[in-house]
């Protein structure tokens, strides 16, 4: 087990992947700065000094308090409060941890949605391929931005606010997963249709093995890596989708705030001169997309699959 | 032979390519010439740098290759030292160059026409009427049905055949002096190569344009050429008379490359090989780049590369054949 | 020009089919809800759905709850203000994104070429209503800094020199529109108008150029590798001719079939920049709808972004058409 795990690693570190990864400044900076966020949002309730949740840690008082190093800021709110008098620098670590849940869960979502259709599509092929790309390239052409604009609102009407508060998360998850699938389900179809044609697949037929088993433990393993690159992006995208649709109003409530609920309940006080409510998890917003979407692009000139873009 | 100054002369030419890890060599001091309305042949198999060689006569190189020595002489002018600007003027106008497929050669969503008439209009000062009138002169000498049409159509309205008599109508359009035809016909049907040849020779005759074939095809090149060039791996290892070249080739792989001709008459035959394939850029053998194929190599091929002999009219860069030569002057002078 | 007609008629065909798939199933939901509300009326799924689609030809939605208006008036009046926006933010994106894609492309080793592309880079990955509050805090509220020392010279200037004034309208139309015909009320007239613009139409434009110019350049540099381009090289053309001519109309085919995809993206930004700004364009209608309710508006809203998509599309392959010699000639073969 521990030989096994071992020369895994070895081989890891032997690998082409390993070798850019050491070369790049770009990728290992960006690596260290997503994993410091990554790790920071998942531990947020051990290091931020407040619970925002938690109603009786805030007081109305300390409400629009400036960051340190503006004129009267307190130093127990480092990043200042918002409108409700909470911790910034709390609200932010939360929030992010929102955020990058719904970013994940939702790629989980599309990646699971998009791999099964791509997988059908391109094995199957006829009536079944037309059938869901025809259904891809309608919900691509409308934006999937717009797509889950539209559910988003048809949920929240039919819901009603409260009970969308409660589910916002799952609903959001769902949202943006089902509104993003075609991306993943159309990277994975042009891969299958290359590797159908390869003699492994003919192989596999001649032998014997059921479709489902060709499909899932033959096909799937060697379409992995564009959708890996994929789904790296797709996160930026869905943390994008989700601040988006907070934005609006259709996302996470400001009792549990995401990044982006948070840049748009500061957005109604920016006219009063508070810019770091809306600015802070703005800027946090940005790196944290950006870094992903550097990893991303460098992932996929290490790997260089064809991907379908737009 | 040797008393006048050739119409192009190159010297010496080395092209690299930069590439991380170091540069490769794509051609090694290749030197010929080209006199005015001669016909010279470049033969060579896929890879051996007959591509490069063409392009690098218009110094029209891709990078990330480049011309690292020598010269190129245009009736004494160096093109490798021209400037852009200056190299502009003789592209096209002093040297046409035909590519190798139509079908990617000609702009998809550009007119003939418009194609025909900004190739004449980069040199010449003219109205693009009489621009016109000259495209029209020439696609009715490449023997084009109905010209007139042609002009107003789009590449893709024509089969590959018309296309490339479009592109000897354009490299006919300035009256060059040289055309590079770089394999002209291979991505042509058969049936089509013999009529596009036959054209390409007619009109150089006619016109009294020089012209370098580059092609793998031994038959084109001894029926089309004067003089031929035989390339491997970035050299020329052997250049002469075309006929002498044919009848009696001195290098091994010239002489591989004959034998593996098929023959009228003898059906059922089996075709000769040359064992093993032509070595990559990035692993050029040391000395003769030829000796890990050919049946003659000693230690010396091993080591170094040899110098070019004379053999009758032809050079070749071979030590089974000049020490063959020595053999024969000594041979000579003991029995004299 | 038949089978452009064709062509149009099976996009129309391919996007209105699910089109009306999608809107009748958002009608139901919508008017089952409405229903149990304010109604109370049974009918089935069906029935309903029929009713509608056969109203909505006739160019009936019905009326706005919130407005007590035909929906399709409410959205006439809003539309003129999302189009000047789409249109002043797809300007900018034309006018930029061409020369600096292409001068990307010819120049990739160039510094500014890299310093353009880490830009864009940067910009993909920034929000638009985020870009929209920035704007509005440099260019409309201002931003006076005070971390440098004012009692240096280099310390004031610094201060003058990244401190702004603000002043710029961010908020609606401003009064001083013109009135051009029917519900089509312009700002591009008048200075107070075009300057109510300005900051919307960056917002909107900045998520698109990047994606552009990236485009753009990842096109551009696969023409230039071409054998049609060396060979225009061969014919001695000059390089202005070449890149600008030979390269660039290659270029632009498929960077106008992706244009047109983006037009949907495009629509649901607007719905961001004009809650950002207060613009009064259909998309802060419909977000208003949506808050309040009010389900004839969103439906028609849905249906009337549908039949801009289609419009659109349409538009792309006649352009394409124009473009590409190979889809005229299809045209007059038959």
């Amino acid at each position: 087990m521990t030989t096994a795990t071992l020369s895994r690693w070895n081989r890891f570190r032997e690998s082409f992947l390993w070798y850019s990864f050491k070369r790049d400044k770009v990728a290992i900076a960006s690596f260290i700065v997503l994993l410091l966020m990554v790790f920071a949002a998942v531990f947020a309730p051990l290091f931020a000094p407040t619970n925002p949740y938690d109603l009786a840690q805030i007081d109305i008082m300390n409400s629009e308090l400036p960051p340190v190093g503006m004129p009267g800021a307190d130093a127990a709110f480092p990043l200042g409060t918002d409108a409700q008098g909470r911790d910034m620098l709390s609200t932010i670590l939360y929030g992010t941890r929102v955020s990058l849940l719904i970013g994940f869960g939702a790629v989980v979502l599309q990646a699971a949605l998009g791999i099964l259709f791509g997988l059908l599509a391109g094995y199957l092929g006829g009536r079944v391929d037309s059938i869901l790309m025809r259904i891809a390239d309608v919900q691509l052409s409308f934006s999937t931005l717009m797509v889950a604009i539209i559910v988003g609102a048809v949920f929240k009407a039919s819901f009603g606010n409260l009970m969308f508060g409660e589910i916002a998360i799952y609903m959001l998850i769902f949202i943006i997963g089902v509104a993003e699938w075609p991306q993943i389900a159309r990277t994975v179809r042009a891969s299958v249709l290359a590797e159908k044609k390869k003699e492994y697949v003919d192989a596999a037929k001649v032998m014997g093995y059921r479709t489902n088993r060709i499909m899932f433990r033959h096909i799937l393993p060697n379409t992995l890596s564009p959708i890996f690159v994929i789904a790296t992006v797709q996160i930026a995208n869905a943390i994008i989708s989700e601040a988006a649709l907070s934005f609006l109003g259709l996302g996470m409530p400001e009792t549990q705030p995401s990044l982006g609920s948070l840049i748009k309940s500061g957005f109604d006080y920016i006219q009063s001169g508070s810019w770091w409510i809306t600015l802070i998890p703005g800027l946090v917003l940005v790196v944290l997309v950006l870094v992903i979407n550097l990893l991303g692009d460098w992932l996929r000139d290490v790997m260089n699959p064809r991907l379908y873009k737009g | 032979m040797k008393n006048h100054t050739p119409l192009l002369e190159v010297k010496n030419l080395d092209v690299r390519f930069a590439v991380r890890g170091g540069d490769l060599t794509a051609l090694r001091g290749i030197s010929f010439s080209l006199d005015k309305g001669e016909r010279l042949g470049l033969v060579g198999e896929s890879g051996a740098g007959k591509s490069v060689a063409a392009f690098s006569i218009l110094n029209l190189i891709a990078r990330p290759g480049y011309i690292a020595g020598g010269q190129i002489l245009l009736e004494g002018k160096d093109l490798a030292a021209m400037s852009e600007r200056e190299l502009r003027k003789i592209r096209g106008n002093r040297i046409a160059m035909i590519f190798q497929d139509p079908m990617m050669t000609l702009n998809p969503v550009l007119s003939i026409g418009t194609q025909m008439v900004e190739a004449i209009k980069a040199h010449r000062r003219i109205s693009t009427k009489a621009a016109r009138d000259i495209a029209l002169d020439r696609l009715r000498k490449v023997q084009i049905p109905s010209p007139e049409k042609r002009l107003d159509q789009y590449p893709h309205e024509l089969s590959g055949g018309m296309r490339q008599r479009v592109i000897i109508a354009i490299a006919l359009l300035l009256d060059p002096e040289i055309i590079v035809a770089d394999e002209p016909t291979t991505a042509l049907d058969v049936t089509i190569q013999a009529e596009i040849m036959a054209l390409l020779l007619e009109l150089c005759e006619q016109e009294n344009v020089a012209l370098m074939l580059i092609t793998h095809d031994l038959g084109v090149v001894s029926q089309v050429t004067q003089r031929m060039l035989v390339m491997y791996s970035g050299r020329i290892i052997e250049q002469g008379p075309t006929r002498e070249i044919i009848n009696d080739a001195q290098h091994p792989y010239t002489q591989g490359l004959i034998n593996a001709l098929p023959q009228m008459g003898e059906p059922g035959a089996r075709l000769f090989q040359i064992p093993g394939s032509m070595p990559s850029l990035k692993n050029v053998p040391t000395g003769c780049p030829f000796h890990p194929r050919c049946d003659f190599a000693t230690d010396q091929c091993r080591q170094t590369m040899p110098e070019y002999v004379r053999s009758g009219n032809v050079d070749v860069a071979c030590y089974e054949v000049s020490n063959l030569i020595e053999q024969e002057k000594r041979m000579q002078e003991a029995g004299s | 020009m038949f089978v452009i007609s064709v062509i149009a008629f099976a996009i129309q065909d391919g996007l209105g089919d699910p089109l009306q798939e999608m809107v009748g199933m958002s009608v139901s939901m919508e008017e089952r809800e409405a229903l149990r509300e304010e109604l109370g009326l049974n009918d089935p799924m069906v029935v309903q759905y029929l009713r509608f689609a056969g109203k909505a030809i006739q160019g009936d939605l019905g009326n706005s709850y919130f407005y007590g208006k035909p929906t399709l008036t409410v959205i006439a009046e809003h539309l003129p203000a999302t189009l000047e926006l789409v249109i002043g933010a797809s300007l900018i994106i034309m006018l930029l994104s061409v020369p600096i894609g292409v001068y990307a492309a010819i120049r990739p080793q160039a510094w500014l070429a890299k310093f353009f592309m880490g830009v864009s880079t940067v910009g993909i990955s920034i929000p638009v209503f985020l870009t929209a509050i920035v704007l509005i805090q440099i260019y409309s509220i201002g931003i006076t800094v005070e971390w440098f020392p004012a009692d240096t010279g280099w310390g004031q200037w610094l201060n003058g020199a990244l401190s702004t004034e603000g002043g710029m309208p961010s908020y609606g139309r401003g009064d001083d529109l013109t009135h051009l015909f029917g519900t089509w009320y312009s700002g591009f007239f008048t200075e107070l108008g075009l300057m109510h613009l300005v900051l919307p139409c960056v917002s909107l434009a900045s998520i698109m150029l990047p994606l552009f110019i990236r485009l753009i350049r990842a096109e551009m540099m696969e023409v230039l590798q071409s054998d049609y381009i060396r060979y225009a090289r061969a014919k001695g053309l000059s390089s202005a001719r070449i890149n600008f001519l030979h390269a660039l109309k290659n270029t632009m085919l498929p960077v106008i079939t992706v244009g047109g995809v983006q037009v949907g993206v495009m629509v649901a930004y607007t719905i961001l920049t004009e809650t950002v700004f207060q613009w009064p364009g259909v998309g802060l209608m419909f977000l208003e709808a949506i808050t309040r309710s009010d389900i004839p508006l969103i439906v028609a809203y849905l249906m009337v972004v549908g039949l801009i998509f289609v419009i659109t599309n349409t538009l792309v392959d006649l352009v394409y058409g124009l473009v590409n010699p190979t889809v005229k000639l299809t045209g007059k073969k038959a």
